[in-house]
């Protein structure tokens, strides 16, 4: 093969190409994988002006000390588990509902909620803060999973009517117009041609639905804060550094591992979803 | 289901309930109990002097808590234009209104100047490192893949989690970045990142940059993928350079994503909380103190549950990000 300036020069872009990019992801993935390799060092070593990045003695000390003393994390797990599934279930059945009978029925009204829907997507969701800290105050749902569930389900609700809006319009007319014909009732074509039609939409909805209840900090720490009973992970996870910081690191680097590695390990099996999710949520930042 | 499909359909038909007004009511009600209802709510307890703990004490305000707004020191704070002070080095002169402009934004003021120099910092690098970072991925060929999926780890990690972490790499004795400074810059003690008036700011900053990277990094890889590859190869053929071919085919082209990223990235920034909650708590000296932070601290922290002072805020904050949006959108239509 010839070798040619132009080939050269090629040859060395594309290196540092390579090698930019590999410092990037090096740069993203780093903190996290020196939080798991952190947390199996026993504290001296954590705790010393020589920097390790390897551990020299591996230890599960840190694990066992944080099960058998730090009570409230299983429940934040269980807490948070349950608001984001709960909430990925009742915004995507109430919201893809909403958004089949926007999508495929002219009705009084139709295109005002459809903006409706869509204009409070703009407004910032922190302004309703007070005003449902008095609102669930008064129904008694204060420091309840309920009362967050149904909390966030209303807030992701205009994001799930605009993607799956987005899909249902996408599907063909012919479909519902025989399944008509056969003797469907609208209710009956929803589930049997828009749910299947559409789920890939709603499973990229539901990843982007479920990953912000998961992550979402204001709302639970306004209203779930109380006790343990109600906390959910992000909140409990804070508390627990204001407690342990001065204490041990380790033992909360062995809480922070187990709270982001499930997550991170769902990305990666569940990647095409999130991105096609975050995408299409993407206006709602 | 038990019931046949059919008798269902007629039940349904009978009372009703097989029409799209049927479908959006759960939607509806839900919405406007938790969304609709809660954002008005917030508006008109805006209008009182409201302490959620002696209700029976609420009485009308008017424009009261607007004002207050107005005059308290650690909302409108500002120190002002901050130059350069002592004797520069020779080479400073010329950077003078560079250095002018970074020693403005990096003093600390009230909330709402915090917020704003917030978004003045973390703007700009949350669009271009992104930027720069997705052009690359782009050209990976076979690794974009890969490339794309590891910038993208950190974003589904909540920001407390990751406020945790970064307050490790932060720490004055133990921390990653004052190990290294000591280690490899021969600095005796290193600094004190989140408790200095002037760097807790910029390293909350660097933080969020480093969060926000993938995602702002996926919707311009989207944009970018949108770009037929034959202009640029077009412009190539022509005689193009690959800079040229850039910033004279690839960036116009890229304008509007540009411009969304812009504005979604701004309209986060001036919410911003739960870093400045988690890492600073607003101090060291208010330096950190953001709107939204401010906002819950009046109403939950501060032992008086001043609701309506802290929904006058909220609303304020909400109508500032409007008209700015408004006027990004405006300008960005009359450049195109």
């Amino acid at each position: 093969m010839e070798i040619t300036v132009d080939r050269v020069k090629r040859y060395a872009g594309g290196s540092l190409l390579y090698l930019v990019l590999a410092a990037f992801s090096v740069i993203s993935v780093l903190p996290f994988l020196w939080v798991i390799l952190s947390s199996l060092k026993p504290h001296e070593e954590l705790y010393s002006k020589q920097l390790t990045f390897w551990p020299h003695h591996w230890t599960w000390d840190n694990y066992t000390q944080m099960f058998a003393r730090m009570v409230g994390f299983g429940l934040y797990y269980r807490n948070s588990l349950l608001v984001s599934l709960g909430t990925v279930v009742l915004t995507l059945f109430v919201g893809s509902l909403a958004a089949y009978a926007l999508s495929r029925f002219r009705f009084k009204g139709d295109r005002a909620l459809l903006l409706l829907f869509l204009g409070t997507m703009m407004v910032p969701g922190e302004v309703g803060l007070i005003g449902q800290y008095e609102l669930l105050s008064a129904y008694h749902l204060l420091n309840t999973l309920t009362g967050l569930t149904l909390s966030y389900s209303a807030f992701s609700l205009a994001l799930t009517i605009f993607i799956m809006h987005s899909v249902f319009v996408g599907l063909p007319q012919e479909l519902l117009d025989a399944a008509r014909v056969d003797g469907c009732s609208w209710w009956e074509s929803f589930w049997q041609i828009m749910v299947p039609m559409g789920a890939s939409g709603l499973a990229a909805a539901g990843t982007l639905v479920f990953l912000n209840s998961w992550n979402e900090f204001i709302f639970a720490l306004t209203m779930n804060n109380w006790s343990d009973e109600a906390r959910t992970l992000p909140v409990g996870i804070q508390l627990l550094q204001g407690q342990w910081q001065h204490w041990d690191y380790g033992v909360l680097f062995s809480s922070v591992m187990l709270s982001f590695l499930p997550v991170i390990i769902v990305f990666l099996l569940l990647q095409k979803y999130f991105m096609r999710g975050l995408t299409a949520g993407a206006v709602k930042g | 289901m038990t019931t046949p499909a059919s008798t269902t359909a007629a039940r349904r038909r009978r009372f009703g309930l097989d029409t799209p007004y049927a479908f959006v009511f759960p939607a509806l009600l839900l919405f406007g109990m938790f969304t609709l209802y809660p954002i008005l709510r917030s508006l008109y307890l805006s209008f009182f002097d409201y302490n959620f703990l002696r209700p029976d004490q609420m009485r009308w305000a008017g424009l009261g808590n607007y004002s207050e707004m107005l005059h308290d020191e650690r909302v409108k704070g500002w120190p002002g234009l901050v130059l350069p002070k002592g004797d520069l080095a020779w080479w400073q002169y010329p950077l003078y209104p560079v250095l002018a402009l970074w020693l403005t934004i990096n003093t600390p003021g009230g909330a709402f100047w915090n917020t704003v120099r917030f978004t003045l910092m973390y703007v700009p690098l949350a669009v271009v490192i992104p930027l720069f970072v997705a052009m690359l991925v782009d050209r990976a060929g076979r690794l974009a893949t890969l490339f794309r999926t590891l910038n993208f780890v950190p974003v589904v990690v909540s920001v407390a989690v990751v406020s945790i972490i970064w307050m490790w790499i932060y720490h004055p004795e133990y921390g990653v970045v004052n190990t290294l400074l000591r280690q490899y810059a021969g600095m005796r003690e290193g600094y004190t990142w989140l408790s200095d008036p002037r760097l807790a700011m910029p390293a909350v900053v660097a933080m969020c940059v480093w969060h926000g990277l993938g995602f702002n990094m996926l919707l311009f890889l989207v944009g970018l993928q949108r770009i037929p590859p034959e202009l640029t190869e077009a412009a190539r053929v022509d005689g193009a350079t690959g800079w040229q071919a850039l910033t004279r085919v690839t960036i116009p082209l890229l304008r509007p994503t540009i411009f969304l990223v812009g504005l979604l990235v701004m309209i986060g920034a001036l919410k911003v909380f739960g870093q400045m909650f988690i890492m600073t708590q607003g101090g060291p000296a208010d330096s950190t103190l953001s709107m939204v932070l401010y906002l819950y601290n009046i109403a939950f922290r501060y032992g008086k549950f001043r609701f309506g002072y802290a929904c006058a805020l909220a609303w304020a904050l909400a109508l500032f990000i409007f008209i700015v949006s408004v006027i990004s959108f405006r300008l960005s239509r009359e450049r195109s």
